[in-house]
């Protein structure tokens, strides 16, 4: 296996008209599982389309699987597996023989095809199942059944747009355990779309982030949480003597009742902590360093781009509303 | 439990019932012992195993023959395109409709009747009626074959996101439209070109027909034959059209009836009140019809204005909805719809 990139773009960039979904994006998504995350509007599905070959990118140059996004999308296509968002599958027709077609779409032998439909489903869970119409299916099995279809051609890369979305908990366990047997036990690469921070997290070491169409950051999730790291302490009495002093020593600092978490500057830090605490007679009854979700990561990644994003609820938000919150105050945005 | 309550002839008491509804304990444990409800072990059956795949992904004729074999064979079987059970019973009535001057045109040889022949048998009239006879076979047949067909062909697509399947695979939107088209395009030409083909198989058959009948006819033959492909091609086109603005099944078949039955309508009308036939150039059927009496060399119907006029005005209907059909495949979504 070669080290070199499996989605590569460089100064790729998508206008319609004046709007620009795209902006000048430098990504290398190696492989093993990528998280693309971003909140609606952001560019995530021209972004998409724009890999998958199926519109042309305004500017600058792309590859998949080594394959250039601009003049060879259906190699592209042929050797990737698209997972959509929403249904896309017939509701009249029975699961195996939804999956059959999906992989004769792609060239395969309709035998050869029936084969792979079986074990495809088998895969993920829905070999019971298989002779059922699709419309009788839960969200989970249309899901599965989904995931089947783009599997069937057993393809290096795997996109999948929202996995686990509408899921109940059962069938988003299930979901999130087949991808992770996918990256790490059939060694295959997934790029994950997804607006659960939580489910990108357990799947993936990678993540994008886009925000209005540019790149807000990208790399391993355990590098980018380094930004963020914070000392978590719990105060027994003068917690607000204590918040003052470390602000007034320029810490930043969070507090919600006896616990506060202050941001880590240096190796100091903690003595810094204990000293004030000392200073104005607080008891430190805990301490330690805060583990940040990836929640955590993409709201001080917000944070630092100025954009005050509320919580994951805000990615949840139309395009348009979405826009208006997080936009800095500098562009007349900011209000809920 | 004893022998004698698994006996057959003892006595129904429901005890062996409430021993499983409560237990087999004895009801006298401590009242303040906490109860667990035993949770079985399930043996764990389901092994989750990833199946490499290494073999050949075939070249694009492959891919777009998929797309036609989904579509032909599921009129047939399970498996392929769902097509509903009344499109496919209508198909059949019409099918065997269709046929009916074929199985005339045997009885007819099998009487000897002349007359009888006369009326069904292989003339130039009847082989411009098989194919563009307004009654019954374009009121009652192939207009509404048409219509159950492309129905749902674009617009059930739209409808169930299944359009995501074709455009994330390598499938260009000209294969996929194209592809489309030639099933439902192919689906009629069951229903009125293979009947059409084996009408003037019958005759060959009932009268014994040489060769030199069969070159005569043939040019006939082969007008009536692209006739029938003209109105094929016109009623696909605007029907795939308006499954191509749809997401139901509904519009764009009651859309074509209407369009093809409401100008044919409207220019009647206008042709009884007023006289003047010129309405007839926006009736699908009715440009077929002059195209097709043209070509076959029988009496024409329309005489205020040359058939070429309607030869025109049907490259305009069918440019336009190819049209608004590629305008609108072209538009259609791969991430959401």
């Amino acid at each position: 296996m070669t080290d070199e990139p499996i989605i590569q773009t460089t100064s790729l960039t998508k206008a319609y008209g004046p709007h620009i979904a795209l902006d000048n994006l430098n990504i290398n998504i190696p492989r093993g599982a990528t998280g693309l995350l971003g909140q609606n509007g952001a560019g995530k599905s021209t972004f998409l389309k724009t890999i998958l070959g199926l519109i042309q990118a305004t500017s600058g140059e792309g590859s998949v699987l080594g394959y250039d996004i601009r003049h060879q999308g259906v190699e592209i296509r042929q050797r990737i597996g698209y997972m959509p968002e929403y249904d896309a599958l017939n509701p009249d027709m029975d699961a195996i023989h939804q999956v059959r077609y999906s992989g004769e779409l792609l060239g395969m032998n309709p035998v050869v095809a029936m084969n792979r439909a079986h074990e495809a489903l088998q895969f993920v869970g829905m070999g019971e199942q298989r002779y059922r119409e699709i419309g009788s299916f839960s969200t989970g099995m249309k899901q599965a059944t989904k995931l089947a279809c783009a599997i069937i051609h057993d393809p290096d890369l795997l996109i999948a747009d929202e996995p686990s979305n509408g899921l109940d908990m059962k069938a988003r366990e299930f979901m999130i355990s087949t991808l992770n047997t996918m990256v790490h036990g059939a060694n295959r690469s997934v790029l994950m779309a997804s607006h659960l921070m939580d489910d990108v997290e357990r799947v993936c070491e990678n993540i994008i982030l886009l925000h209005k169409g540019t790149l807000a950051a990208q790399g391993k999730i355990d590098d980018l949480k380094a930004i963020d790291r914070e000392i978590e302490i719990h105060v027994w009495g003068g917690a607000t003597p204590l918040e003052q002093r470390l602000l007034d020593q320029g810490f930043k600092v969070r507090r919600e009742g006896r616990v506060m978490r202050i941001a880590h500057t240096g190796e100091d830090t903690t003595s810094n902590i204990l000293q004030a605490a000392a200073d104005v007679g607080a008891q430190i009854r805990r301490m330690h360093e805060y583990e940040a979700s990836l929640e955590d990561l993409f709201l001080a990644i917000m944070d630092n781009l100025g954009y005050s994003v509320k919580s994951s609820e805000d990615l949840l938000r139309s395009p348009v509303e979405a826009r208006r919150v997080d936009a800095p105050e500098s562009l007349g945005g900011g209000a809920a | 439990m004893n022998e004698d309550e698994t006996a057959p002839e003892a006595p129904v008491t429901g005890q062996g019932r409430m021993d499983v509804a409560w237990g087999a304990n004895t009801g006298d444990e401590h009242p303040e012992d906490v109860q667990h409800a035993s949770t079985p072990q399930s043996g764990e059956i389901f092994e989750q195993l990833y199946t490499p795949w290494t073999g050949q992904l075939n070249p694009r004729w492959m891919r777009n023959w998929s797309i036609l074999r989904h579509h032909l064979l599921g009129i047939f079987k399970k498996g392929h395109r769902p097509w509903t059970m009344p499109t496919r019973i209508f198909i059949l009535i019409a099918f065997l409709a269709s046929l009916a001057d074929a199985g005339m045109t045997l009885l007819s040889g099998v009487v000897g009747s002349s007359e009888f022949h006369s009326l069904f048998g292989v003339s130039r009239d009847n082989l411009y009626g098989h194919v563009l006879g307004f009654f019954p076979r374009n009121v009652l047949y192939y207009p509404l074959v048409a219509a159950l067909l492309v129905g749902g062909v674009i617009s059930e697509d739209r409808q169930h996101g299944t359009s995501a399947l074709y455009f994330s695979r390598p499938i260009s939107r000209f294969d996929y439209v194209g592809m489309k088209f030639l099933s439902v395009a192919l689906i009629q030409a069951l229903v009125i070109l293979v009947t059409y083909a084996l009408y003037f198989l019958a005759e060959v058959v009932a009268f014994g027909r040489g060769w030199a009948w069969m070159v005569d006819i043939f040019p006939m033959f082969l007008a009536g034959m692209f006739a029938g492909i003209l109105l094929i091609i016109t009623y696909t086109s605007i029907g795939l059209s308006l499954s191509s603005v749809s997401t139901g099944r509904f519009f764009p078949g009651i859309g074509l009836l209407a369009i093809v039955f409401g100008t044919k309508t409207l220019a009647s009308i206008v042709k009884n009140l007023f006289e003047r036939e010129i309405l007839y150039l926006i009736s699908p059927y009715d440009c077929v019809a002059h195209v097709g009496q043209a070509l076959i060399g029988t009496q024409t119907t329309y005489d205020q204005y040359s058939w070429t006029y309607s030869l025109v005005a049907l490259v305009a209907m069918n440019a336009l909805a190819l049209y608004v059909l590629a305008s609108r495949v072209a538009s259609m979504e791969v991430t959401r719809e």
